[in-house]
């Protein structure tokens, strides 16, 4: 690696991933900075496409502005950590590689960090929606000068680490985590420790926004977000508090209502933990629409703990990986015949056990281990993905198997719920469950008909505000229509194929058929045209219309279709009105 | 001159069966008359046999179903009723009534109550069982029903001193009447048997079944209700083959088996003669909540297998909408019947009991050494 020769004013770090096709920009646009006493550091992280090569090149062409580290793939962060470890500027700015920076960024930015020796200096961000072929510029602060707590609290562009110029000592005590979001664990903490700030009013910086990238897509460890805000709180200055937890909880809003929803039960046990901050906050306190958040914080959310019980084997092979991958933070029980003592349960349970029924007694492990620990059972032939986080913000959940029968491969519930400790009662009971040893499900369906009014009928119902239940697509089968968050994979199924049962098969296409004639209806103002033919088609007119008629009274009948109703009213007369 | 005559009434078969019981374990060697009424028609066949046997003095006729019908509702009605009360007693029985000593009765109606206010002070009135209401109903009073203000109509109430049930803890009617033990019919014991079968000229079922529902009277009593369906879906749970439904007496026609639920039931006698003289203990009754379901256990000491479908009933009836009645059943269930009495709370619970009871799920402990 060559050394630069005239001394570095600003070091620029790029680190690179998998970008071949951006790097470029990104590199000659720091190449083309006004700013002669620059070094640029490509950080190629591990890359496994042409990155490597396309870095080389540049630091062939350029070798008295860039230099090339090759490391083995640790993530962004710890790339940045790596350009900061080997850059000499006075100042230090990072550049992400598939964005790109203005020619007079670093000059301008410089010369005000020198006119008062700021710690760091901000510009404004362009952000470029690429598929949507548009830009917008966000103001990182209303005014010329940073008045640092109206900042903290008002501001824009806090967290990120591309639109600051750092003093390079800075990085002598502070360094980024191994974690996504590592900007937000970081950078916002570093303005409150550094208040001494610069801004220049130009938006300099370039983010491309595209799909599929870590801001648009989701991944079990995407819960390092919670991590990095509660990294934020923790090691922020105390001094702006106040500050901090508005700047937070502002961010936390757009993340629980409308970027990462998906995260929602984390962020929900975030703002428990920090409870007093929030409540007690004066900034909150005055902001109609932040103080939202704060009716979250009763809501009691459902532990990210995963419940498997398995007799006479180990966890399945696969099982711990496939939730790590979606739950990287996820704790998970992993119960044998041994983890109660047989003193330890109920005359049932042991009998069972004696007559090798060890499904019966596996599934009293799960329920009362549930109830002691709260969580997600999850038997050891299901395979979640990551939407099952939604569910924690249930009290008590369960799913259908089919138009009659409940799941019992994933359900959960809040630590000692007593909907769970009433089954584990009926285990103590004279009845045909423990007589005959009959599957959990046959009990949950019997309970829940008895005690909460469901309707065996396949469909989403929330039991008296307590007990939801889902369909099959969503606890049992994916019908690839994105509402699947756990599914049954009792044996491989290549790639592109979904299991299903006949039973759920019927069902779902005979509700595709029910919407299809409905929409048609709708669209039409009249009766629907010829229905696709069904297995056994053949009926007559009178047949069909009669037919017609039991689907329409089962549409009608359903609660979106009675809660849209006005709705669809209004639209009709409004389109009377309007003459279309 | 001291008579020690007693007066069995009887209005239906079970009342037949524990009237020749009363004669037997409680009155023997004292002389009885017994009235058989017309209340229901299928008992008028027995009284030749009746007769024959020799255990009343007398055995009389009472064409009281009319009587019952006409005169029971308005105060005026029962007004006239009791005016007239010698010349409809005198054209509704067979015979003169003696005087007596005791008055054997089950049901409050305005027939039992013109005895009342007709027969002597001494003449003490003793109730019998007659199924649930015997336990919970309190026929008397006041506000029930017209009769029970008009004061020859209440007179029964004066000469009313005990009531025999088989089972008197499960009583709860609240009108602190004693209740009595009435003895267990002796189902083994070959003589009384002998006697039923004759009296009731039994037959014994061809072609049993392992599961026998008991059907109710609903139909002929115009109560809409889903008691073919739940027949249907026993039958389907069970499987058709081992699966008879024994249709109710008072019913006009045998509609399951009309409706291929079931084969025809050929036999006509007593419910209770089919548990004295049958092999009974592997079989399953069903019922909605009929209370034949319940003669083995409170009449015979029986422990069958009973699944009680009123939970899953749907229908307007008096048990529905009863909470002493439906106190009753709780009680029963939880104080009386055995770990072999059902009561399914879903149709899918139902389905799981009988197919539990018809041997499915029934496990056997595993080897370990194997």
């Amino acid at each position: 690696m060559s050394q630069p020769v005239q001394p570095v004013k600003v070091s620029v770090i790029i680190p690179v991933f998998r970008v071949e096709n951006y790097l470029e920009r990104a590199v000659d646009s720091v190449l083309a900075q006004t700013l002669a006493e620059k070094e640029i550091i490509l950080v190629d992280d591990g890359s496994d496409d042409a990155c490597p090569q396309i870095c080389d090149r540049y630091a062939r062409e350029y070798p008295q502005l860039v230099r090339v580290i090759h490391k083995q793939n640790e993530g962004l962060g710890l790339a940045r950590n790596s350009g900061v470890d080997a850059a000499v500027g006075e100042y230090v700015a990072f550049v992400d590689s598939d964005d790109a920076v203005d020619c007079k960024m670093y000059e301008q930015m410089y010369q005000k960090a020198k006119e008062a020796d700021y710690d760091i200096v901000m510009c404004d961000v362009q952000i470029h929606y690429v598929e949507e072929n548009r830009t917008a510029t966000v103001p990182t602060y209303p005014g010329e000068e940073i008045d640092l707590p109206d900042y903290i609290a008002n501001g824009n562009n806090i967290t990120y680490s591309v639109n600051k110029l750092f003093r390079r000592s800075i990085w002598e005590q502070n360094r980024y985590e191994k974690m996504l979001f590592e900007d937000i664990a970081l950078i916002p903490a570093l303005v409150t420790k550094y208040p001494h700030i610069g801004y220049v009013k130009q938006p300099f910086y370039h983010y491309y926004r595209r799909a599929n990238t870590i801001s648009t897509t989701f991944t079990g460890a995407m819960v390092d977000i919670v991590r990095a805000f509660r990294a934020f709180i923790e090691t922020s200055d105390p001094a702006y508090r106040e500050e901090v937890i508005y700047c937070a909880a502002k961010q936390l809003y757009w993340n629980m209502t409308q970027s990462r929803a998906l995260f929602l039960p984390d962020f929900i046990q975030l703002l428990q933990q920090y409870k007093k901050d929030f409540l007690l906050n004066p900034y909150v306190a005055k902001d109609a629409k932040i103080k939202k958040i704060l009716d979250f914080i009763p809501q009691e959310v459902i532990p990210r703990r995963f419940i498997c019980v398995h007799f006479g084997a180990g966890l399945p092979q696969g099982y711990r990986r496939r939730l790590e991958e979606c739950f990287p933070a996820g704790d998970v029980v992993d119960a044998d015949e041994t983890y109660f003592a047989a003193h330890q349960l109920p005359q049932p349970v042991r009998l069972a056990m004696e007559h090798g029924q060890a499904g019966f007694a596996r599934e009293y492990y799960a329920l009362r281990i549930l109830y002691e620990a709260g969580g997600i059972v999850l038997d050891p032939d299901m395979q979640a993905n990551l939407n099952l986080n939604r569910l924690r913000t249930n009290r008590c959940f369960f799913g259908f198997e089919d138009d009659e029968a409940l799941s019992t491969g994933c359900y959960g519930a809040l630590k000692g719920h007593y909907v769970i400790q009433a089954l584990l009662d009926s285990y103590k009971e004279d009845n045909i469950y423990n007589k005959a040893f009959l599957p959990l499900r046959e009990r949950l369906r019997d309970f829940f008909m008895l005690h909460f009014g469901l309707r065996p009928n396949g469909r989403n119902q929330l039991l008296q505000k307590e007990v939801q239940l889902y369909l099959p697509s969503v606890l049992a089968y994916d019908m690839q229509d994105g509402e699947n968050c756990c599914k049954r994979v009792p044996i491989p199924i290549p790639e592109g194929y979904e299991l299903v049962s006949r039973p759920v098969l019927k069902m779902w296409s005979t509700r595709l058929m029910e919407n299809w004639n409905l929409y048609k209806q709708a669209l039409n103002g009249r009766p629907a045209g010829e229905p696709p033919a069904p297995p056994g088609a053949g009926l007559s007119d009178a047949q069909w219309e009669r037919r017609l008629q039991e689907v329409v009274n089962t549409y009608e009948q359903s609660t979106c279709w009675r809660i849209t109703k006005p709705l669809r009213a209004l639209s009709q007369f409004l389109a009377k009105l309007f003459g279309r | 001159m001291f008579h020690n005559t007693a007066l069995i009434i009887a209005n239906s078969v079970y009342q037949l069966l524990t009237a020749i019981h009363i004669k037997n374990a409680l009155l023997p060697g004292q002389e009885a008359d017994i009235l058989v009424t017309d209340a229901t028609p299928a008992l008028q066949s027995y009284l030749p046999r009746l007769r024959e046997t020799g255990l009343f003095h007398r055995v009389i006729r009472g064409q009281t179903a009319e009587i019952n019908r006409q005169y029971g509702a308005k105060i005026e009605e029962i007004n006239e009723a009791f005016q007239n009360a010698g010349s409809l007693l005198r054209w509704a029985l067979s015979d003169e009534l003696a005087e007596y000593a005791q008055v054997y009765f089950a049901n409050f109606d305005l027939f039992t109550r013109m005895l009342a206010a007709r027969l002597g002070e001494n003449c003490a009135f003793t109730g019998f069982e007659d199924g649930f209401s015997s336990y919970v109903i309190n026929f008397l009073r006041e506000d029930r029903a017209p009769v029970n203000r008009h004061p020859d109509g209440i007179k029964i109430k004066e000469k009313l001193h005990k009531m025999l049930l088989y089972e008197p803890r499960l009583a709860m009617r609240g009108d602190g009447l004693p209740n009595l033990p009435l003895p267990k019919i002796p189902r083994r014991d070959p003589g009384l048997r002998e006697l039923y079968n004759y009296v009731f000229d039994y037959k014994p079922l061809q072609e049993g079944a392992d599961f026998i529902f008991l059907e109710q009277s609903f139909a002929a009593d115009g109560i809409k209700s889903n008691d073919l369906d739940l027949m249907k879906e026993c039958q389907q749970a069970v499987g058709p083959g081992r699966f008879l439904v024994k249709p109710h007496p008072r019913n006009p026609e045998n509609r399951p088996f009309a409706l291929g639920l079931s084969r025809k039931y050929a036999s006509a006698a007593p419910w209770e003669l089919t548990l004295m003289n049958e092999d009974v203990q592997n079989k399953t009754l069903i019922t909605v909540c009929s209370n034949a379901a319940l003669t083995g256990r409170i009449v015979f000491g029986l422990d069958l297998n009973t699944v009680m479908l009123y939970r899953l009933f749907q229908g307007k009836v008096l048990w529905k909408e009863d909470a002493v009645l439906w106190r009753y059943l709780l009680k029963f269930r939880r104080q009386f019947a055995g770990s072999n009495y059902y009561v399914p709370q879903t149709v899918y619970e139902l389905r799981n009991i009988l197919h539990y009871l018809g041997g499915e799920g029934r496990h056997e402990p595993t080897c370990s050494t194997c």
